[in-house]
């Protein structure tokens, strides 16, 4: 099981809270490694997010959520 | 007995989801790959990956010899596509906004377009014009304008305005491969962007590999028996949001996603308003002069006769895009207005 967390954008203000903006697969895919699955958002700037690992992906917040940098966003098995 | 031969449908194709700016640039991405003669220039397209991420990722991919950042000055830049068009390359050249055609015209409609006609069909210019266009974010009248119509109405160049992740994908690769000038207009509403308003249509599955969407046909983004909704661009979305919304009263709304308006696929207009008899017309454009007035007169030249109602034409008023959001919106071709004119079309 490996955790695929929000990255830390904000070098400045690590405690910043960001947005998850776009999940582009569903809860229960099936994702490969390095797969793009998120976009997230901190302060204007956003990111990619791709999977670290192969397997079946559990989202583990909603699209516009408020999250942490650093924390999880979702949990491959 | 009848025997009807159903031809197989087409093998599901792998697909992937993304948005449509990240569609625009996987078409990119894949052509610079095939073909080493296509190449990115324009105003913040290279380590800000265009500020409506239109090339986001392909100057750490392809390097600053091929993803290039131009100074302001649109007429030189423009210029510079068409130079190395004429000598075999395939430029992409990204005018930041639309609205920026005025400072660069001149190498638009009087070279670019020209060029292959003046020469008497002896010199080619492959070249894609990418441009910003559209409002509803406050960005002002000097930022919010669509233009396409004046784009179309200037002989020699191919005009496509891609709504879907899908159709930005395959209309980029066709407009890349196409001998002609063409100019790619991506209105920012539908990119799918973090930072503006969510729209949940700008996400959406996105065909693997190569993939081509033929410039020129027009889509059928839903179908249905009683009102045609002829549009394009973000308006598609909106206009789909309508139909979706008054289904449940049993007002069965077609909606015709233009993609291209140069040529512009006028069989696709008249299929669907000889099976409705009632035409809608969105567009995000100014209305007169314009694309709506072109969607009815491509009906009425044909036979006025097919329209049982009269037209109603969903467009801005002639007046620059306002700043303040309520006055933004009340002057831009949203849900509220398009639902009226469907309404009144389906009731005369």
């Amino acid at each position: 099981m490996t955790d695929v967390v929000f990255p830390a954008l904000s070098k400045e203000t690590p405690d910043a809270e960001g947005v998850l903006a776009t999940w582009f697969v569903s809860d229960g895919a099936t994702v490969t490694a390095d797969q793009l699955v998120a976009e997230v958002q901190v302060e204007k700037v956003s990111a990619e997010v791709a999977a670290p690992v192969g397997g079946v992906v559990h989202l583990l917040v909603a699209e516009e959520a408020t999250v942490k940098q650093g924390s999880p966003i979702a949990r491959i098995e | 007995m009848t025997i009807i031969d159903t031809p197989a449908a087409p093998a599901p194709r792998a697909s992937h989801r993304l948005t449509t700016s990240k569609a625009m640039v996987e078409a990119i991405a894949q052509e610079m790959e095939r073909d080493p003669s296509v190449f990115y220039l324009g105003e913040d397209v290279g380590a800000y990956g265009g500020i409506f991420s239109s090339t986001t990722g392909l100057l750490e991919r392809f390097g600053p010899q091929r993803v290039i950042d131009t100074p302001i000055s649109e007429t030189a830049f423009i210029g510079l596509g068409i130079g190395a068009a004429v000598e075999g390359m395939r430029p992409i050249v990204e005018l930041m906004f639309a609205d920026f055609m005025g400072v660069c015209l001149d190498q638009i409609y009087n070279h670019m377009a020209k060029i292959h006609y003046e020469s008497g069909g002896n010199v080619k210019v492959p070249m894609v014009l990418t441009t910003a266009v559209g409002g509803g974010y406050s960005d002002g009248a000097q930022h919010s304008q669509c233009l396409w119509g004046t784009f179309a109405h200037l002989p020699g160049m191919k005009v496509v305005v891609p709504s879907t992740p899908a159709d930005a994908k395959g209309l980029m690769t066709s407009a890349i491969r196409d001998d002609n000038p063409v100019i790619y207009m991506f209105h920012k509403g539908v990119m799918g962007l973090p930072w503006m308003a969510k729209n949940a249509r700008s996400t959406d599955d996105v065909p693997e590999g190569d993939y081509t969407v033929p410039i020129g046909k027009a889509r059928v983004a839903r179908e249905g028996s009683d009102v045609t909704v002829v549009t394009l661009s973000l308006s598609v979305h909106h206009a789909l949001d309508v139909a979706e919304s008054v289904a449940g009263e049993g007002i069965d709304v077609e909606v015709i996603d233009l993609r291209s308006l140069v040529p512009l696929d006028r069989e696709a207009i008249l299929t669907s308003v000889g099976k409705t008899g009632r035409l809608v017309v969105v567009d995000e454009d100014y209305c007169s002069f314009g694309l709506s007035g072109e969607v009815v007169a491509t009906v009425a030249d044909h036979d006025p006769r097919m329209l049982r109602v009269p037209v109603q034409r969903v467009a801005v008023p002639d007046v620059p895009i306002p700043y303040a959001h309520a006055l933004e919106y009340a002057v831009l071709p949203r849900q509220d207005r398009i639902e009226k004119a469907v309404r009144t079309a389906v009731a005369g």
